[in-house]
């Protein structure tokens, strides 16, 4: 059983009158353990998809499941509880909370699924902190850390309740070329070590080069579909 | 609790926005505790003003006297034997009788005439209820049989007269013919009942009763009793009257004032509209400081969103930030408010400056100087409220921000 499945799944935005079709039947399937890239041109569907995948939004047709659950006519209140349980995000600006540190930060997404003891908790995200490359800045705000280091914060709070898929929409856009390397290396390092599913659009072909399976999406549908390594 | 520490954390974000609420808060806390105390202190030194100038713990008096008491009419007076004050006097919590013969009368000072108030009194019984005595500032109380008289000072100035002038009060008799009563200026009042000062003319009794032409008749025995006991004394002399087959009844203090009710309404009335002002100044306070630190967190709510945060889970944080503006808001006011009336009990708030010294045109018998004094209950009932208040009013707007839609809030759409 795929861990992904996505049948016919189409998109339509309406502004006013005016329909926007943002995806237009989109047939994919994604296994456990995929490291994915989905590139292509600004407005070609990519945040929309993701956003789907992630069940922050549903589709207006098609199926989606995930983990052989049918999630595409689930209720806000259902997907939330999707969310929380098997979904990492990862965003462009990183939205980390400003008044918490980078340890804070990771602990608030843990403590929403894990009630163990404070010593189990802090175990946890000391290695994930120190998985991502942040030991010893475990204490510092978002406002002390670097770009790089408040995206690498952000892959740590993705990660650390162990989800089954982590999504990240243009993760590294906000990054020079080389603190974005670093950022998809470590995703690549942690998807090897923990078997996470990872998707991630992107429209840097620096960054696409890394990942082991490509998606190029075009006007809303996927033009191209290869796997690579 | 993480969204305990995650609410109290966010307390320092805004800084600037959320001390400038904290300080209206403080400062609405303040005005009304202030006012609070200042109220209650002008209540109370009303009610020590008609005790202990006007009417005594309780005036014994005829009851169909009473109806027309306004009036200050010489039917249905007390025809004194000495049986009755003595009887009154071995009440346990009386302190003291003092019979009191009120009438029309218009002071002559031999060039312009004014109506006054005469008040007929037989001086040491009268010195044993009312304090007023302590009050002349020049001249003397006058003896029994004397032919002087005691008036306010500014009834002086406005007669233009001095201690040793003469006056002439001019009077109707009981059998409703003219009379006058001659007497000269033993002393000057400054009390700090304004209606004494104003318009009242104290005589001896027995010149009153004879110039009046009513034997030995007064209007009304004032009581002086143990503070706090009038109702069980009431209760006795109603005993007593009604063992006596005296046609007499007691009233409080209370009764006899009527401003005492219209005065103890205003001040409820009053603080209770300061109150709705101050609990609405904190909720659109809290209200406006949720609304824009949603707005302003979109896309972080947004992030808690697509973490799979619940609704109220988000509610609960911004709750909880709100609630500690309510909290720091509350203490600061109340810790000015502790300084205000402090300074208040102390010090006092002159009124001559609304009013130049004298309130009685207010209807509230207060001169010069009003005092604060303590209402704890206040502090506490208001500081609990306040928190409530802050609780309450910050849930919808929270609502508001924890039901944004996690795409639009996220990429800010
Ligand atoms: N909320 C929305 N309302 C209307 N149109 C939208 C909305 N979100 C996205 N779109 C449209 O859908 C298309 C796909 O957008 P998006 O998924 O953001 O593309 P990408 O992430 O690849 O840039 C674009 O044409 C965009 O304008
Ligand atoms: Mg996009």
């Amino acid at each position: 059983m795929a861990l992904l499945e996505l049948k016919k799944v189409k998109k339509v935005y309406r502004q006013g009158k005016i329909e926007v079709p943002a995806l237009r039947g989109i047939d994919l399937t994604v296994e456990q353990g995929e490291f994915t890239t989905i590139f292509g041109p600004s407005g070609s569907g990519k945040t929309t998809l993701l956003n789907m995948i992630g069940c922050l939004d549903t589709p207006t047709e098609g199926e989606i499941k995930l983990n052989g659950n049918k999630v595409s006519k689930l209720s806000q209140k259902q997907l939330a509880m999707v969310r929380r349980y098997n979904i990492g995000f990862i965003f462009q600006a990183y939205n980390l909370i400003p008044v918490l540190t980078a340890y804070e930060n990771v602990e608030f997404a843990i403590r929403l699924i894990d009630h163990s003891k404070e010593l189990q908790i802090k175990e946890k995200v000391l290695k994930i902190l120190e998985e991502v490359g942040l030991k010893g800045l475990e204490n510092r705000r978002p406002n002390e850390l670097s770009g790089g280091e408040q995206q690498r914060v952000a892959v740590a709070r993705a990660l650390v309740k162990e989800p089954k898929i982590v999504l990240a929409d243009e993760p590294t856009a906000n990054l020079d070329s080389k603190t974005a390397a670093d950022v998809v290396k470590i995703m690549i390092k942690m998807n090897k070590e923990l078997g996470t599913t990872f998707i991630f659009s992107t429209h840097d072909p620096a960054v696409m080069k890394y990942a082991n399976r490509y998606i190029n999406l075009k006007d809303g549908m996927i033009s191209t579909d290869e796997r690579r390594g | 609790m993480f969204s305990l520490k995650l609410g109290l954390k966010n307390l320092t974000r805004q800084k600037r926005r959320n001390i400038l609420i904290i300080f209206v808060i403080a400062f609405a806390f303040f005005g009304y505790l202030v006012m609070d105390s200042l109220m209650n202190g002008m209540e109370e030194m009303s009610f020590d003003n008609i005790k202990n100038y006007d009417t005594g713990n309780i005036q014994v008096v005829n009851p169909e006297y009473w109806e027309d008491r306004e009036d200050l009419p010489l039917e249905n007076l007390i025809y004194l034997n000495q049986d009755i004050v003595e009887s009154i006097k071995k009440i346990e919590g009386v302190l003291g009788v003092s019979p009191e013969l009120r009438f029309k009368a218009n002071l002559n000072n031999g060039i312009d005439e004014t109506a006054v108030i005469g008040l007929g009194i037989s001086f040491d019984q009268y010195n044993e209820v009312f304090t007023t005595q302590n009050y002349i500032v020049e001249g003397s109380m006058f003896a029994p049989g004397e032919l002087k008289a005691v008036i306010g000072v500014s009834l002086a100035e406005l007669m233009d007269l001095k201690v040793d002038d003469y006056i002439t009060l001019l009077v109707r008799t009981k059998d409703d013919t003219f009379n006058t009563i001659d007497v000269e200026i033993a002393g000057l009042v400054r009390a700090p009942n304004p209606m004494i000062n104003n318009g009242i003319v104290f005589v001896p009794l027995d010149v009153a009763q004879q110039a009046l032409n009513i034997g030995n008749g007064v209007s009304l025995l004032a009581l002086k009793t143990v503070s706090g006991e009038e109702e069980r004394i009431s209760k006795s002399l109603t005993d007593n009257f009604k063992n006596k087959d005296l046609n007499l009844k007691p009233y409080s203090w209370k009764e006899s004032a009527s401003s005492v009710i219209a005065l103890s309404a205003a001040k409820k009335g009053g603080i209770g509209t300061v109150l709705l002002v101050v609990l609405l100044i904190g909720m659109l306070g809290i209200i406006n400081n949720v609304i824009l630190s949603a707005l302003e967190r979109t896309e972080e709510i947004g992030m808690m969103k697509a973490l799979g945060m619940r609704e109220w889970e988000i509610v609960f944080v911004f709750m909880i930030e709100a609630t500690g503006i309510g909290i720091l808001g509350g203490l600061a006011g109340c810790l000015l408010g502790y300084i205000g009336v402090s300074w208040l009990v102390k010090y006092g708030f002159s009124i001559g400056y609304i009013s130049g010294g004298d309130a009685s045109g207010y209807g509230i018998p207060i001169l010069d100087r009003i005092y604060g004094i303590w209402n704890y209950p206040a502090f506490t009932f208001l500081f609990i409220l306040g928190i409530i208040i802050a609780v309450l009013s910050s849930i919808l707007p929270s609502y508001w921000a924890a039901k944004k839609d996690p795409v639009k809030a996220i990429y800010h759409r």
